[in-house]
């Protein structure tokens, strides 16, 4: 944590003192001054670097006085560590600070800041030193300094403080990271490449089985945070957190890791010690940790197999966070002060529940069964909360509550309507009276005796649904009295009732003529329209025509011509018998108006409408088998529309195709049912050299993935096979693959005849 | 234990951490300041309040959002405002949204907010996009810059949690290679210009406890005590972090926090 800069002193002059090393008369603050302008100076011009890190080292080192020896190490932690150097840039300025290093860590007595911020520097220079000794075997005295630093980093690892057994951690990690072979996937910088890889077999200084195997050891020993299931959360995400890039990057280590971090139950603490807010903290952040791991290495690595084995590791940890926190979640929210203290002690309270009886003079609905004395719950619009949430309420306050309240409850209520009731005999006040029956209605009355719990005040409205008011508003009489008065008083304002004169009948004959136009008119709207934004793969859950574009108008149009008019019988008999004139023609119907028009429109630009097309197909599919499914009791004949027009779309567009049109094959497949005439318009293609393989082909794909269909486009690649002779070698090929013996049995029976 | 020791250590005398020149006057005035990061989605709202009001409390600061984009609301839920990280200065947002409609985004706040923002610093910047550990000298006007030249935070406090997350998976991605601890906060902090003030008094509630952990930690001389078993007296900054944020979530119990220690 190299910190507090100042502005004193020109960065050129302090470079200057650094460099020519004469600090013996400046005190302890003006040199850190000095050095705080050398360090500024190599933050802005890295070229430096070389030079003040090198001129440093004799003022920092293990004989410096405190402040100085730790603006000395994190320094060198911070200037190993910069990204504005490149791993090469580093080289010279690790191999210049080992020494110094070496001696700060190795110092009797160091202070703890010092020896975190060397374990973080020679993590940074580890494999930048372990770059360099390969290149340059010649020269040991580095790799002897390193390896003297690890070996002491190593030994302090398991008794330091916290921070720097952290910062061990990291040391470790690097290590590994350096000493086991890569899959080449890291980013090429800050010596996160230096792998196993570049190390030749035959280094004089270097051998890396034995790198490799201190690598596992030490991976080993880091792991074992997560083997003993430590409950420190500091030791557990600094390991979890300097992880990733080891499964990502060194295949060798990731199997291990996955395994060890599976078998870590981050909840344990919770399980074993009382919940105070810094265990939670503590097991909050294993868990979340953990669990950001492995999300990430999922994320990162889809097809990674250990990825079923996380899932569940992963839903098994919500599952277990969920029994463990919660409750810790609703404690916390009890604390906070919400109402549910008052209701509990209440309910607790043990109070005898009475109902008070009703006052005299007229009482609403809601009133009769309010049963709470409070002037504030009685005030309170029970209509405020969603008809979901009052039912659950409703639903927990009945399993709970005692059966002696809910007795009195309802006794309460039965003996104020008793009363009611008595009060509206005697007093024969005719307001009340209408009243009381409506009050009454058994429909809705007991839903309201629920409500007994004394924080619920119920209301009418909710107790009843929809359909309830509706039916109730059917029946009432008209508000006739309330337009009487309205009428008095503003009798010379008013105007007379104004109505529009009704449209004369429309006769069927007068109907089907104004079809055709109608239909036409339908269709202007739609270039008018929006473009579709795409086809969107929504799946079951597409709402047809939700949106304003020309999908949906299509839509409209689609369902009109299929399906509008069908239940008008009177105006249009039936679309599916069809008018017939008395003079013996047939006059279309407003169906089949729009469904001409409809053609017309695919065809003005069939490969763009093709989806239109398919889509109004499904729908006359669809309209068929209902009508098929009604007219089967009723034993009406009638009339299909899918085949018709789907033979007439194929003929539309099959003298149009050419080779690379995928379109045929989608067409067929998405088109709901396929027969044998609308099959056999492929033969058309086959005529065409160019387009055989394109009829064959679409038939395959109809018998790979279309199984209701598979046996009738056989039969046609079959009919194909025999009747064109051009198409004969693919078609074949097909035959062979799914009616083995088919073409033998042709050829044996022609050479028969 | 406390702050209040009139700085025992030679190390004081560079007390200068603060970044005023006159820091004798001051007998509380930190020996010591931790450097602070900010981050939310859009860098600001949230962020932004907790950047300014850090550096109020002078500590170094600097301050990312985790989003694709910058997003702000527009005349309505569908047309939001949207712009590139990086590249759009707070004051040209600002240009922009008064020319559109002043009224409505003076009504709403965003123009206060921006008008704030461009006092803070140029503009938006993206956590996915920073370089750690470039140094930040061409920042000298940003408010928080001073002690933030090496660009590496100790602390990093995000402000929602989907923004932890990305920061935490960013972290993971970039596989650490500047060896150096950063404890990562989330306090969960919603998006409105009324919670986010409240936020912001949290966050320094919350700086201000984390460094008088770290200032005892930095008076505390003398030669480590290897296997003392950590004895609560000689708990160390990283160690506290938890604590010191339990005892903060007792006083914010509105804010749920969540901690972990991550590596640059």
């Amino acid at each position: 944590m190299a910190d507090n800069p100042t502005d004193s002193g020109g960065p050129a002059a302090a470079a200057d003192t650094n460099s020519s090393n004469s600090p013996k008369t400046l005190s302890v603050a003006e040199q850190l001054e000095q050095l705080n302008a050398a360090r500024k100076l190599v933050l802005e011009q890295p070229a430096y670097y070389d030079r003040i890190v090198k001129g440093v080292l004799p003022i920092i080192g293990p004989n410096a006085a405190l402040p100085l020896r730790r603006w000395g190490a994190e320094f060198l932690a911070e200037s190993l560590a910069t990204p504005v150097l490149s791993t090469r840039d580093k080289e010279n300025l690790v191999i210049a600070v080992l020494d110094t290093l070496r001696s700060l860590l190795e110092g009797v007595g160091e202070d703890l800041i010092v020896l975190k911020a060397c374990v973080g520097a020679a993590a940074s220079a580890y494999p930048v030193t372990l770059r360099w000794i390969i290149h340059n075997s010649y020269y040991a005295e580095p790799w002897e300094q390193m390896t003297a630093i690890k070996s002491r980093i190593l030994n302090i690892w398991d008794s330091a403080p916290a921070p720097i057994k952290i910062s061990c951690i990291k040391f470790a990690q690097r290590v590994v990271l350096a000493q086991t072979a890569s899959n080449g996937m890291e980013q090429k910088y800050n010596g996160l490449d230096v792998s196993l890889n570049m190390i030749p077999p035959n280094h004089n200084l270097l051998d890396p089985r034995h790198l490799e195997a201190e690598a596992t050891g030490l991976l080993d020993r880091m792991l074992g945070v997560l083997q003993d299931n430590s409950s420190n959360a500091l030791m557990v995400d600094a390991t979890l957190n300097c992880l990733s890039i080891l499964i990502r990057t060194r295949p060798s280590t990731s199997n291990r890791i996955i395994n060890a971090i599976l078998n870590f139950n981050p909840l344990k603490l919770a399980t074993m010690s009382p919940m105070t807010p810094t265990t939670r903290m503590h097991v909050k952040s294993m868990e979340k940790t953990t669990r950001m791991f492995l999300t990430h290495l999922i994320k990162r690595d889809p097809a990674n197999p250990f990825n079923g084995r996380i899932q569940q590791y992963l839903e098994r940890l919500m599952r277990a966070k969920a029994e463990l926190l919660d409750d810790a979640r609703k404690r916390a929210l009890s604390e906070q002060g919400y109402p549910m203290d008052a209701k509990r002690q209440k309910v607790e309270g043990a109070v005898p529940f009475v109902v008070p009886p009703l006052g005299p003079g007229p009482h609403s609905l809601a009133s009769v069964f309010t049963l709470t004395n409070n002037a504030g719950l009685q005030a309170f619009d029970a209509t405020l909360i969603p008809a979901p949430l009052a039912a659950k309420i409703s639903i927990r306050a009945l399993a709970t509550i005692s059966p002696a309240v809910i007795d009195a409850a309802i006794n309460g209520v039965r003996d104020r309507l008793a009363a009611l009731y008595a009060a509206g005999a005697s007093d024969a006040a005719a307001a009340t009276a209408a009243v009381a029956p409506s009050v009454l209605n058994p429909a809705t009355a007991p839903l309201g005796v629920d409500d007994d719990d004394d924080d619920y005040e119920p209301d009418l409205t909710p107790a009843e649904d929809t359909e309830q008011i509706l039916n109730k508003l059917d029946n009432a009489p008209p508000e006739v009295p309330l337009e009487e008065e309205n009428h008095e008083d503003s009798a010379a304002l008013a105007l007379g009732p104004f109505k529009l004169p009704s449209p004369p009948a429309t006769d069927a004959d007068s109907a089907s003529k104004a079809v055709p136009s109608l239909a036409t008119r339908l269709f202007e709207l739609l270039p008018h329209l929006k473009e579709s934004a795409g086809r969107k793969k929504a799946g079951f859950n597409r709402l047809a025509g939700s949106q304003d574009d020309r999908d949906w108008f299509a839509t409209v149009i689609i369902r009109l011509a299929t399906r509008g008019t069908s239940n008008l019988s009177g105006l249009f008999p039936s679309e599916r018998a069809l008018i017939k004139q008395e003079d013996g023609t047939v006059r279309p119907g407003l169906g089949d108006a729009i469904r001409e028009i409809l053609y017309n429109h695919v065809f003005e630009d069939w490969r763009r409408n093709i989806d239109t097309a398919i889509a109004w197909l499904t729908e006359e599919w669809y309209c068929d088998q209902v009508a098929k499914a009604t007219a089967a009791g009723n034993g009406a004949s009638l009339q299909m529309h899918y085949e018709k027009w789907a033979l007439r779309v194929m003929d539309g567009f099959i003298n149009y195709i050419t080779a690379q049109d995928k379109l045929l094959t989608r067409f067929l497949a998405e088109i709901p049912e396929l027969t044998r005439p609308l099959l056999g318009k492929l033969k058309v293609l086959c005529e065409d050299p160019t387009t055989v393989q394109l009829a064959l082909t679409s038939l395959l794909y109809l018998v790979m993935t279309k199984p209701p269909a598979k046996e009738l486009a056989l039969d046609m690649v079959g009919e194909i096979w025999t009747e064109y002779e051009d198409a004969r070698p693919l078609a074949a090929k097909y035959l062979v693959k799914y009616r083995p013996g088919w073409i033998e049995a042709q050829l044996s029976r022609s050479n028969g005849n | 234990m406390t702050t209040e020791h009139s700085s025992p250590v030679s190390m004081d005398t560079n007390g200068a951490a603060g970044p005023s020149p006159a820091q004798n006057g001051q007998q509380n005035e930190p020996p010591f300041r931790l450097k602070f990061c900010t981050v939310c989605a859009s860098n600001q709202n949230r962020s932004m309040e907790g950047h300014l009001r850090l550096s109020q409390a002078k500590y170094p600061v600097i301050s990312f959002g985790t989003g694709s984009l910058v997003r702000l609301p527009g005349p309505t839920i569908t047309q939001p405002n949207v712009y590139k990280f990086n590249e759009t200065s707070y004051d040209s947002i600002y240009k922009e949204l008064e020319a559109k409609d002043p009224r409505l985004y003076r009504m709403n706040g965003l123009l206060n907010m921006l008008g704030r923002n461009r006092s803070i610093k140029w503009g938006p910047e993206r956590w996915q996009d920073w370089q750690i550990g470039m140094p930040r000298v061409k920042h000298e006007k940003d408010l928080g810059s001073q002690g933030m030249e090496a660009g590496v935070p100790d602390i990093v406090i995000t402000c929602e949690e989907r923004c932890w997350d990305a920061v935490i998976d960013d972290l993971l991605m970039r596989g650490s290679p500047l060896n150096r601890p950063v404890h990562v906060i989330n306090i969960d902090i919603r998006d409105n210009h009324q919670d986010a003030s409240i936020g912001g008094s949290a966050i320094v509630d919350l700086a201000d406890s984390l460094n008088k952990v770290a200032c005892e930690e930095r008076e505390r001389v003398g030669p480590v005590a290897f296997d003392s078993g950590s004895a609560a007296g000689r708990a160390t900054f990283d160690e506290r972090v938890p604590e010191v944020l339990a005892a903060w979530q007792e006083r914010w119990p509105d804010l749920p926090a969540t901690w972990t220690l991550s590596w640059f």
